[in-house]
């Protein structure tokens, strides 16, 4: 039959098509090299980092094609849809109330508590997302790993980047949350939210990179991942202030040590410093802490791009 | 169907694979089923250690068409993977020049949650296509598929038939340079594979050079111009499709002696039962 040429209208090959064969140019019809050379000698370490970012940045457009198909399907299978994502944070804040403030009569000497834990559970939320829908987004394309060849590192940084999305959808009900009950503690801070979130994006990334690929040789790493997040979370500063915190201090060296290296210390507090209570964050502190995240996501890459050439054989 | 390859007047080299090894670590692949199977064989005791290739080299230049026989579990599959860049070699290196697409499977990258056209821009997305293209070819992928409503409907939707149609369409939509076959495509009702075979050959046509896995010798000595053999991921022979497809029907008619020789299932004297080894 040969009615299907129809459907494909031939197209004129242009000769800068045929590049030559070590060095890989980018066409106009393709977003990657047509060329390639795949050989058993690895690069060095720098090399390989500078390859994940380029490849990785070289892709943005499948990463924003892979979160917009991730926001569609998250809200597809359930009755309010999206409106989870608004919901799901304020009940959550409302059984830790509940715990904290009603039976163990405990947030008394926390004005305002209920919004003291939302400023820490919103950006908590996004940061469990990130580990696992991250962790699993390399297992999940396995099917697709072993048919094609794409760089892996997309698939880490689409899942953390949708997460952002719903972040964004958890403060529709602060800000509601505000105007209602606690207009007093608006402030102009409020706009430095995102400084805060690009710092915390950085550290998603570099956690959900390593995570993933290693998830490939262990599968293991997504329960154990869901338990120690349980606890990260209750030895951070979230459901009590850094007053708590400083209390323990001297006393214990081991904790001390914990809270001076944890990240999310300095995240929530700098999370609660702008929404809760109207003031400067401690620019100093979530300097150091972007500066380490970017370290951590170069060293995540590179452990990530050495991994990577086993994730056919091994899935 | 015969296909008379254009003879171009470059001798350039479209693939260039030389010493090709691929290493599979026993301890990292655990659950695999089949190839578990086959690993067992193969394998001396205490290895940990599996080639399922091991100094393979060719060239392929445009203009010609490379088939690749041999037993199963040989390795031919591996070799397109590498082919392709899905599996990095563990020895030696592969060049190839020019747009490579493959044809290994044909639901690439699908998410049953996402409607047919969104899978459309999906895959192509992943297959590296530029998005204006994939906009293009839009059209005209959607009406070879030829599903109607249900092109807007969630892929979970779909019966195999429609999606094997949909994965076709997406696989063929851009002619490469290069093509890489594995088996052929037997898919949907007779009437799609009417179209799909005639869209094959159509690529076949167009394809400055191809690698062809298949079982079907018939292909071989049709579509191709040269061949090779391949058992237990060493090259045996490489020569004119004729000649290399007698040598392997020598040697599996010799093999399938030896089997039934031996008794097939060896019943009537059971190996000792080595202690099967933790990975």
């Amino acid at each position: 039959m040969d009615g299907a040429a129809r459907w494909y209208p031939m197209r004129a090959r242009s000769p800068s098509r045929r590049p030559c064969a070590t060095l890989p140019a980018v066409t106009a019809r393709s977003e990657v090299p047509a060329s390639f050379r795949s050989s058993s000698a690895r690069p060095g370490s720098l090399a390989l980092i500078r390859l994940g970012v380029r490849e990785t940045l070289s892709r943005r457009r499948l990463i924003a094609y892979l979160v917009r198909a991730d926001l569609k399907k998250s809200g597809a299978d359930t009755l309010l849809g999206n409106v989870w994502w608004v919901v799901d944070p304020l009940l959550q804040m409302l059984v830790y109330w509940l715990l904290v403030s009603v039976i163990l009569k405990r947030g008394a000497g926390t004005p305002d508590y209920p919004l003291f834990i939302f400023a820490a559970i919103l950006p908590w939320k996004w940061f469990e997302i990130t580990v696992r829908e991250g962790g699993s987004s390399v297992v999940f394309r396995e099917k697709l790993i072993k048919q094609i060849y794409f760089p892996k590192l997309v698939l880490p940084f689409a899942a953390t980047v949708s997460g952002i999305v719903n972040f964004a959808f958890g403060l529709i009900p602060l800000v509601g949350m505000m105007l209602l009950l606690y207009p007093e503690r608006i402030t102009p801070w409020l706009l430095l939210i995102p400084v805060v979130a690009f710092v915390q994006l950085v550290f998603s990334l570099a956690v959900a990179t390593a995570l993933s690929a290693l998830n490939v040789f262990y599968r293991d790493i997504g329960n154990l991942s869901r338990h120690l997040l349980r606890f990260w979370f209750y030895l951070s500063p979230a459901l009590y202030g850094m007053d708590q915190v400083a209390s323990l201090s001297g006393r214990n060296q081991a904790a001390d040590l914990w809270f001076a290296l944890n990240p999310w210390t300095y995240l929530l507090s700098a999370y609660r410093d702008l929404i809760y209570y109207g003031q400067a964050p401690d620019w100093g502190a979530l300097l150091i802490v972007l500066l380490a995240s970017i370290v951590l996501l170069f060293l995540c890459i590179l452990l990530f791009k050495r991994l990577e050439p086993s994730f056919a054989k091994v899935l | 169907m015969t296909v008379s390859r254009p003879a171009f007047s470059s001798n350039k080299v479209a693939i260039d694979a030389r010493d090709l090894g691929v290493m599979y670590n026993l301890r990292l692949t655990k659950k695999a089923t089949i190839k578990e199977s086959l690993i067992r064989r193969v394998r001396r005791p205490g290895d940990t250690s599996f080639w399922a290739l091991r100094d393979v080299a060719f060239t392929v230049r445009q203009g010609e068409s490379l088939g690749v026989i041999g037993p199963n579990g040989a390795g031919k599959s591996t070799l397109l993977q590498v082919l392709a860049g899905i599996i990095t070699p563990s020895e030696g290196d592969v060049a190839v020049d020019g747009h490579i697409s493959s044809l290994l499977t044909l639901d690439v990258g699908f998410d049953t949650e996402l409607s047919g056209v969104d899978n459309i821009r999906l895959a192509g997305a992943f297959m590296g296509l530029d998005h204006r293209l994939v906009e293009e070819k839009l059209p005209a992928i959607v009406a070879y598929a030829d599903l109607g409503e249900f092109i807007d409907a969630a892929l979970k939707t779909y019966s195999s038939g429609m999606r094997a149609r949909l994965g076709f369409a997406i696989a063929t939509s851009v002619e490469p340079d290069i093509l890489l076959l594995d088996e052929v495509l037997a898919t949907g009702d007779a009437a799609f594979r009417e179209k799909s075979k005639a869209r094959v050959g159509e690529l076949v046509r167009e394809a400055k050079a191809i690698v062809l896995v298949t079982h079907d010798m018939n292909w071989v000595t049709e579509y191709c111009n040269r061949a090779l053999l391949i058992e237990k991921g060493r090259v045996i022979i490489e020569g004119s499709p004729a000649e290399v497809v007698a040598l392997h029907q020598e040697r599996s008619a010799a093999r399938a002696a030896e089997q039934a020789a031996a008794g097939v299932f060896a019943a009537a004297k059971p190996q000792p039962v080595k202690p099967s080894r933790k990975f």
